[in-house]
């Protein structure tokens, strides 16, 4: 049976010409609304980096620490981050791919697990937001307007007028924007993640007799993933 | 009493067996290892850049293209076998991807080819933020 999904036989009706019911269909548009705003924000970043190219650090010299070490370790951190929200979309599937088989126990123990994982992710992104506004030890000069005048003195950190990585402003900017934009979809992912886990719990799918929810809800948490891949690339690795 | 359009239950129809869901969970978990290995090695390209630009003289443009390379296959993994649109009818997917791209490609247009051409230029440079750090910005437009 598996696949057997009705061929749409052209326009006579009876059939979706899309193949797929109303609710996956409508997620879909969602997420493309969804997936432009985060193109808007990339594409600006990209021209932003290319208009204070000079000025633009290297994450590299920036994303440098990791927890309980005072070691040098470009990357490494975010590279973690990049693991656990994959691991918890590999999860989510699994959970769908056990809604597809209506196993009621497999898909509260992935959806647990996908939940775990996206508090992995935000704890991992608190702990490198404190650290980007901590800042070094030794700072940067900056010229920074107190008092009704300019003054050049140390800064350090982050904030929205100044930071120690950048002369210009715009590179914390885009750091708190884009990753808070897309932190803010992880914590509204985990919250409806934990909702479908209760009702999943609760038997509320079973009763109804598929699945389609979680096939619905792990649609947002992979895209949430996905704009993950983008962000890593655009804002940590060029 | 639920909505019934008297279409196909599409909800139903995509379920299968567990003798199907082996298969299945084989092809999610080769797409798992496959995004896993991507992401180290592009995270061990950018630690060891450096060393890489040095040895092999390769210019920071390939290192764009390559890692914009690695991003796509990612997302193609990622929306075809994870977000199964690759398992939707051909209809489906052109309904999501086409749309997407058009608005996708005319941004990037957009900011590289008409205002990325001379944002970069000095004479149209932010005033507040000089790029010299020697001189002390020249108008404290709007602050405080």
């Amino acid at each position: 049976m598996s696949h057997a999904v009705a061929k749409p036989q052209g326009w006579g009706g009876g059939t979706s010409p899309l193949g797929t019911s109303h609710g996956k269909l409508f997620m879909w548009f969602f997420l493309i609304s969804d997936a432009l705003t985060f193109s808007a924000l990339l594409v600006a970043l990209g021209f932003f980096r290319h208009k204070y190219a000079e000025v633009w650090p290297t994450s590299t010299d920036v994303f440098t620490h990791f927890p309980f070490t005072h070691a040098h370790l470009p990357l490494i951190y975010v590279g973690w981050m990049t693991f656990a929200l994959i691991l918890s979309s590999v999860t989510m599937v699994l959970a769908v791919e056990a809604g597809h088989r209506k196993d009621q126990k497999s898909v509260v123990l992935w959806m647990g697990l996908t939940i775990v994982g996206g508090f992995i992710f935000l704890g991992s992104q608190v702990w490198e937001w404190w650290i980007f506004i901590e800042g070094s030890p030794q700072g940067a000069m900056r010229w920074q307007w107190i008092n009704g005048q300019w003054v050049e003195q140390v800064f350090h950190g982050a904030n929205l007028k100044y930071n120690e990585y950048s002369i210009t402003p715009h590179y914390a900017n885009f750091f708190f924007c884009v990753t808070g934009f897309h932190g803010f979809h992880v914590f509204s992912g985990v919250v409806i993640n934990i909702i479908t886990f209760i009702m999943a719990y609760m038997g509320v799918f079973e009763r109804r007799g598929h699945y389609e929810f979680i096939e619905k809800v792990g649609l947002y948490w992979h895209f949430v993933d996905l704009v993950w891949v983008f962000v890593f690339t655009f804002f940590y690795l060029l | 009493m639920e909505f019934q359009d008297g279409f196909p239950n599409y909800e139903v129809l995509a379920q299968h067996d567990n003798q199907a869901g082996v298969g299945v969970r084989k092809r999610l978990m080769n797409v798992f290892w496959l995004l896993l290995v991507v992401t180290l090695i592009e995270v061990g390209i950018g630690w060891f850049w450096h060393d890489i630009h040095v040895s092999t003289g390769l210019s920071k443009t390939w290192l764009i293209v390559g890692f914009i390379m690695f991003t796509l296959l990612k997302a193609g993994y990622i929306v075809m076998t994870f977000m199964h649109l690759g398992d939707e009818n051909k209809w489906m997917r052109w309904v999501i991807l086409g749309p997407y791209f058009v608005f996708a490609v005319y941004l990037i247009y957009m900011t590289t080819v008409t205002e990325g051409s001379y944002a970069g230029k000095e004479e149209h440079r932010d005033l507040l933020y000089p790029v010299t750090k020697t001189t002390a910005p020249a108008t404290p437009a709007h602050h405080e």
